[in-house]
């Protein structure tokens, strides 16, 4: 299995909160950051609502330096990944001397820079297009832009998987550092709320109220939801080589223990819940451990009508007789789906229970979920916050179009 | 763990033909890939030349999934897909679909679907854009594409590194096969021919009017282009088991980041040559052993000159001996696919002991020997395949001789 991998610094941002201790709190405290948008127009869209991080300024985080040729999608990530550097200690002078890399999850990295590219190009002719948004144009760009903003200097990834894109992100660095490829990564991801996505999913059915049904639900696991809440953010953690960190005394905020990845090449609920299965028990192989070893789990849950099936069904056919009573939270429920970002933002709230302590650990409810599903397997649903006694944490995410993915993660100080 | 990955089969479709057989026999001849635009019209650019893959049919090869439901670079992944399992001899359905996994890069994803969106964006019709934006467009459809196409349930991976997105898949594969989370990966790069990726590199200033003359004094400069590559890569053992041709071994791989500027690459080469290293490290091989370069040299002054410094840093006086040739001169840069179709060529150089040219070189800018114009055979035991991207990431992968 290679190398002990853990985490020694978090970075999120989102619709809830703009720091990772802000995150956890709020969510645990049942704050919705979903809202009316404003960052385009909806009119004419039969959905109205997201997960959109207002106000956002960038100087407030970012200081002084030229933001002008850095998108919006790179703009939340360099604030992650700045939050999560600085907490792991890996100052730039550390950054001078050691190698440390990126690989961010992103479905579009920025669709509107893309768009907007091109149509200036159509309006006012090839040689008006903008260089810097060509170089924006890149679905790696904000992994770039982080690159040179920091001087990651090491391995500098982007993964696509749609909604599991931040999961496999954490995979994918946790291989290669097992693999003694790379001592330091930061991994998670980012996306950004823009016109041509919102529409895009809206016509796609994917958001709530875009399919009819009472209102706009998006709420997780819900008899009644009918679409997620699109939504931004970036979240990042820091993933170490465990010998490396202890070597600089690194304060450990988790380790990670496994993960596991599968696909579903048919589209059935059937088929898209075995993936989800597949994924969850490679995870716990991956980990040497079993269904009841684990404490709780964040779910990708989003309101999607077909997607939360699919988790639910997989998630109960992996863990058995667990699924009955292990306590379960769906962050999109707050945070609504951003896509790239979910995945870290999943991971950066566990983070956030692991340090509530041993004994005063919490886990965030589902608000508004007031009528679960009939017949969904899972039975440690609530829409209240719980005291929890979390030592092991699992971690699923599944995007619509096949991809599923998990990850288990223990406290700090050596659970696994 | 296993740790040696054969490569078993190889499929291509590139701007000089499909197939591994015409594709070969096309860059040992030196044949140009280049015509002018036809996706779109180019009136309003100063340049004209692109690199398409012409009369390109997906029926044969998209069989289990509906083709015109499907974006460009999905079709062409598909179909380097079915010829690569042709190609190693491998019936999809008789390799267990959890342990079957696809690995794939791009640059752009379907650029197509976005420029659908914006062309009716300003006409106005907005009411137009349907479901299939959101399922054609996220540049992850291409791997699931794949996927489903074959029946493939296992890892799948989608690694939109730009340029080198390619190298990227085809190292991600070889970790999940050591890692023993697949038994057969298809791994490479797709990317179709843009409206708005040759708008970028028209406003840099990039791309060359008339040929693509890698290394040379006179270079003027790239060519887009679009195309795909994939290549079957199993467990050594495996493939010997049951029988299967063996290209090469895949002996290593470095990636490393420039952490310098988006579009330019490092003025002294360092991230390259990291990169370089790294791979040769990761296959316990001297920079001596290595018998073929091929370069990403996609023919801008800046690319081929950094892409040299690097090159002679890490191999110091083996650098004047060591062919490296550049396939770019003939197909142009197709982008995410680029790198993919380079680790299949070196695959064919490892087996064959043959090397591809970098045609219209004429007046070397370096006293490097870049095979120029013609064909050589010339004893491949290790190939370096060489790419750089956007956003400052460089990728070497190794192919090396099967079995030594």
């Amino acid at each position: 299995m290679g190398r002990p991998v853990v985490i020694t610094g978090a970075g999120a941002i989102s619709a809830v909160a703009d720091s990772p201790a802000k995150l956890h709190a709020e969510l645990c405290a049942g704050r919705s950051g979903l809202k009316a948008v404003e960052l385009f127009s909806t009119e004419g869209i039969g959905c109205h609502q997201a997960g959109e991080i207002r106000p956002f300024e960038p100087r407030d985080y970012l200081g002084e330096r030229n933001l002008r040729p850095i998108d919006r999608t790179s703009r939340l990530m360099l604030v992650a990944a700045g939050q999560a550097l600085e907490e792991a200690g890996w100052t730039a002078e550390v950054l001078a001397e050691r190698e440390a890399g990126l690989v961010l999850g992103t479905t579009f990295c920025s669709v509107h820079t893309i768009a907007e590219f091109d149509r200036r190009g159509l309006q006012l002719g090839p040689s008006y297009a903008s260089p810097f948004d060509f170089a924006n144009s890149v679905i790696n760009a904000a992994a770039g832009q982080a690159a040179i903003w920091f001087g990651l200097r090491g391995l500098n990834s982007t993964i696509s998987a749609g909604a599991a894109s931040g999961l496999a992100a954490l995979g994918y660095a946790v291989g290669h550092i097992r693999a003694g490829r790379a001592a330091a990564l930061l991994a998670g991801g980012a996306e950004e709320l823009c016109f041509e996505s919102f529409l895009g999913h809206y016509r796609a059915g994917r958001l709530c109220g875009s399919r009819g049904g009472a209102g706009e639900v998006p709420v997780p696991f819900h008899a009644r939801r009918n679409g997620f809440a699109l939504a931004e953010g970036a979240a990042l953690v820091l993933l170490e080589d465990a010998e490396a960190a202890a070597g600089r005394s690194a304060r450990v905020l988790a380790e990670v223990l496994g993960h596991g990845s599968a696909f579903d090449p048919l589209g059935t609920e059937e088929s898209g819940a075995g993936a989800v299965a597949r994924a969850v028990r490679l995870a716990l192989e991956d980990a040497e451990l079993e269904p009841g070893d684990l404490d709780c789990l964040s779910a990708s849950a989003s309101g999607g009508v077909e997607t939360d099936r699919r988790e639910a069904l997989g998630v109960a056919a992996a863990l058995g007789g667990r699924a009955a009573d292990l306590p379960v939270t769906a962050v999109k429920s707050m945070t609504g789906e951003a896509m790239g970002a979910s995945g870290g933002l999943q991971v950066v709230d566990l983070l956030g229970t692991f340090a509530d302590g041993p004994d005063g650990g919490r886990l965030s409810g589902i608000p508004g979920l007031d009528e679960v599903e009939p017949g969904f397997p899972l039975g440690g649903l609530s829409s209240a916050t719980r005291p929890v006694r979390v030592r092991r944490a699992l971690v699923t995410a599944l995007s619509a179009d096949g991809h599923a993915a998990a990850l288990v993660l223990g406290a700090p100080g050596g659970s696994g | 763990m296993t740790s040696r990955i054969a490569v078993t089969g190889l499929g291509l479709v590139t701007p000089i033909g499909a197939g591994r057989q015409e594709v070969w026999e096309g860059l040992l001849a030196g044949r140009s890939g280049f015509a002018p635009v036809e996706s779109f019209d180019t009136k309003a650019f100063t340049t004209h030349l692109g690199a398409e893959v012409r009369g390109f049919a997906p029926a044969p090869w998209v069989r289990r999934l509906e083709a015109a439901a499907l974006g460009r670079a999905s079709q062409l992944a598909i179909a380097a897909a079915r010829m690569a399992l042709e190609d190693a001899g491998l019936d999809p359905e008789a390799v267990a679909p959890e342990r079957a996994g696809v690995a794939m890069g791009t640059t752009s994803g379907e650029p197509r679907e976005v420029e659908r969106f914006d062309d009716r964006f300003l006409a106005g019709e907005l009411e137009k854009v349907g479901a299939e934006f959101i399922s054609l467009y996220p540049c992850h459809m291409i791997a699931a594409h794949v996927a489903r196409e074959l029946g493939f349930a296992g890892p799948n991976t989608m690694i939109p590194t730009a340029c080198a997105a390619g190298n990227y898949a085809i190292a991600n594969a070889m970790d999940l096969l050591r890692a023993g989370r697949a038994d057969v990966m298809l791994a490479g790069g797709a990317d179709a021919f843009s409206r708005i990726t040759y708008t970028g590199f028209h406003r840099l200033g990039a791309i060359a009017p008339e040929r693509c003359q890698p290394f040379d004094r006179n270079r003027k400069g790239m060519i887009p282009g679009e195309g795909a590559a994939v290549l079957v890569l199993e467990p050594l053992e495996r493939a010997r088991k049951r029988g299967a041709r063996i290209y090469a071994e895949l002996a290593g791989y470095g990636l490393s980041c420039d952490a310098h500027h988006m579009t330019a690459a490092h003025p002294e080469g360092e991230g390259a040559a990291r990169a370089m290293e790294r791979a040769l490290a990761d296959a316990g091989a001297a920079p001596e052993e290595v018998s073929y370069i091929s370069a990403h040299g996609t023919g801008t002054p800046t690319n081929d000159r950094l892409e040299v410094l690097a090159v002679k840093r890490v191999f110091g006086e083996a650098a004047r001996r060591t062919p490296m040739s550049s396939i770019k001169s003939m197909i142009g840069h197709t982008m995410g696919a680029a790198s993919a179709i380079e680790a299949a060529v070196c695959a064919l150089a490892v087996a064959e002991d043959r090397i591809p040219p970098t045609m219209n070189l004429e007046e070397p800018e370096e006293e490097l020997d870049f095979v120029p114009n013609a064909a050589r055979s010339h004893p491949v035991r290790l190939a370096m395949n060489n790419a750089y991207a956007f956003g400052g990431n460089n990728a070497s992968v190794l192919l090396r001789k099967a079995g030594t």
